[in-house]
């Protein structure tokens, strides 16, 4: 082992932009393939978390329900709305954007928190994202049935819209592949941009309409949550919910993003796929 | 048909400091940095590869000798498809099976048979392949109604017995170890080795990296020397080994290890 200042000079760089990209390309599709992996890794997940308590995964329900029992009894009074009408607005809103903002945090670790797999088998380095979207889907899976019980509570029924629920989650969740894949890869590199995302996300909580109502605003702030990408997706989700149905510009932007964000990742991950090992 | 062949591979890790490490201290030294900044190296970066080529083919055997630090480990990760050169091209054809680490991927919590079936998806096979070798590997491992039990009331040896017999159950085209795997007490050890044996022949290339030269010799058809990250020496087992342990020392039982 010898250590030296610079690259060694002369050695040809051997890839071509094109040669990553289809290197990252066969990296999608093997990854996709082998579902039974990442399947089990994300159910393993939840299942390790719970394992040894009484009630086990349904500590996810509970403690969202605690969340929200906390939250609404509250803010309903500071907003002065009747529970009846802040209630069901600020569950669907907690339990969609739970599952947002987990996504977006849980991309940081997703090829750090993995580095015993990395290091030792060469596996495709997407079926860590997958992981990360199955043990989170997996988690509100457990969260939604809260919608059921707020019905039965409120005697409503949110009607045709909640077809469109399914619809917004693959929204949401294609989305969060390409964050998984981005995020991933940068905070692999750079070790401080959890702690930066960590606290953006803190942010975005408070500016989107997760606690309060889009409608609560003055039409001259009405930009705070058009121009928010993630207001969009939560409304893709949470208004089905609710029984209405989402802005077409939601979809606009929900599929916008998808598509943006899928061009730049490929770019990054192209590029610095083969990287990430050497980074961990 | 495997093959491997490795032309000019340089393997270097960049040793990133404190500062190179924040996106905030890149994004100053980039935008802000100007000509002094400019002129330090974000990073120090150890060459741990550098220039190999080789080619494997079908039948070869091949031992990799050197110090620690030699850049056995790293080669060894090459050649299984972990570490894809950033400088000179790798082609590795074939399945692989790296023995690096056999119980990654175990899981504590989860039951002896729960981890027969995560280990073997590692290893590429589907559930109901894994399910049809349970019987087999369950009569291996002798651990009879312990399977049933979580992973973490085993004992170490107990774990490695579970990890070795998952592990062997499968025979890939090219297998890569790091020291000659074993497992077990005694009376395990001799069925240890009746099965790693049938493994290494079953397989069309293997490699493997130790420190002890017999290890070398009894598997091995080729060697190769490894010294500060280069290949000093490849041929012939015996030639290579000599050139190992110096001309004018005593032979075999120089460097012997405990397995």
């Amino acid at each position: 082992m010898s250590l030296v200042g610079d690259a060694p000079t002369g050695v040809p760089r051997p890839r071509g932009m094109a040669e990553r990209v289809a290197a990252a390309g066969s990296d999608l599709r093997r990854g996709l393939a082998e579902w039974r992996i990442w399947l089990l890794l994300g159910m393993n997940d939840i299942r390790q978390r719970y394992q040894r308590s009484r009630i086990g995964q349904f500590w996810i329900t509970v403690s969202m329900l605690m969340t929200i029992a906390a939250l609404g009894g509250v803010y309903s009074h500071l907003f002065r709305m009747s529970i009846r009408e802040y209630l069901p607005s600020l569950t669907m809103g907690i339990v969609v954007w739970a599952l947002i903002s987990a996504m977006v945090m849980d991309a940081c670790t997703v090829f750090t928190g993995a580095e015993s797999y990395l290091r030792q088998v060469p596996m495709p380095k997407s079926i860590f994202v997958h992981r990360m979207l199955v043990r989170n889907l997996m988690t509100f899976a457990h969260n939604v049935v809260i919608a059921p019980l707020l019905y039965l509570a409120f005697g409503t029924w949110p009607g045709w819209p909640i077809l469109l629920a399914p619809i917004g989650l693959a929204i949401v969740t294609a989305n969060g592949f390409w964050i998984g894949l981005l995020v991933g890869t940068l905070c692999a590199r750079f070790r401080d941009l959890p702690q930066i995302i960590a606290s953006a996300m803190q942010i975005a909580f408070f500016v989107t309409p997760v606690m309060w109502k889009a409608d609560q605003l003055p039409p001259k702030a009405s930009w705070v949550v058009d121009l928010n990408p993630l207001a969009s997706l939560l409304a893709l989700i949470r208004d089905p919910l609710l029984g209405t149905v989402p802005k077409t510009s939601a979809y606009l932007i929900g599929t916008g993003l998808l598509v943006a964000g899928f061009g730049v990742t490929m770019f990054v991950f192209a590029r610095f796929r083969a990287r990430i090992v050497y980074w961990l | 048909m495997a093959t491997i062949s490795l032309e000019r591979v340089t393997i270097e890790f960049p040793i990133y400091n404190a500062r190179a490490r924040r996106l905030t201290g890149e994004l100053f030294r980039r935008t802000i940095g100007g000509k002094i900044t400019s002129n330090v190296s974000s990073h120090v970066s150890v060459v741990a590869l550098r220039d190999i080529d080789l080619e494997l083919a079908d039948g070869d055997r091949l031992g990799l000798i050197g110090q620690n630090g030699a850049g056995k480990s790293t080669l060894l990760r090459v050649l299984a498809g972990i570490y894809e050169p950033l400088s000179g091209r790798a082609r590795i054809e074939g399945t692989v099976a790296s023995l690096t680490d056999i119980t990654m991927g175990m899981d504590l919590e989860a039951s002896g048979y729960e981890n027969i079936v995560l280990r073997g998806v590692f290893l590429g096979l589907h559930v109901s392949e894994v399910r049809r070798m349970i019987p087999e590997i369950e009569a291996f491992t002798e651990l009879g109604e312990f399977l049933e039990l979580p992973l973490r009331t085993y004992s170490t040896g107990m774990l490695l017995r579970l990890a070795f017999a998952v592990t062997t159950a499968v025979i890939p085209e090219i297998l890569i170890m790091d020291e000659l795997i074993g497992a077990g007490d005694a009376a395990f050890v001799a069925k240890a080795k009746a099965r790693l044996n049938q493994m290494i022949s079953a397989s069309r290339i293997l490699v493997i990296a130790s420190h002890d030269v017999e290890i070398i010799r009894r598997f091995c058809n080729r060697a190769a020397l490894l010294e500060t990250g280069r290949i000093a020496r490849i041929g012939p087992v015996e030639q290579v080994v000599c050139a190992y342990l110096g001309d004018d020392s005593p032979q075999p039982e120089t460097q012997r290890e405990i397995e």
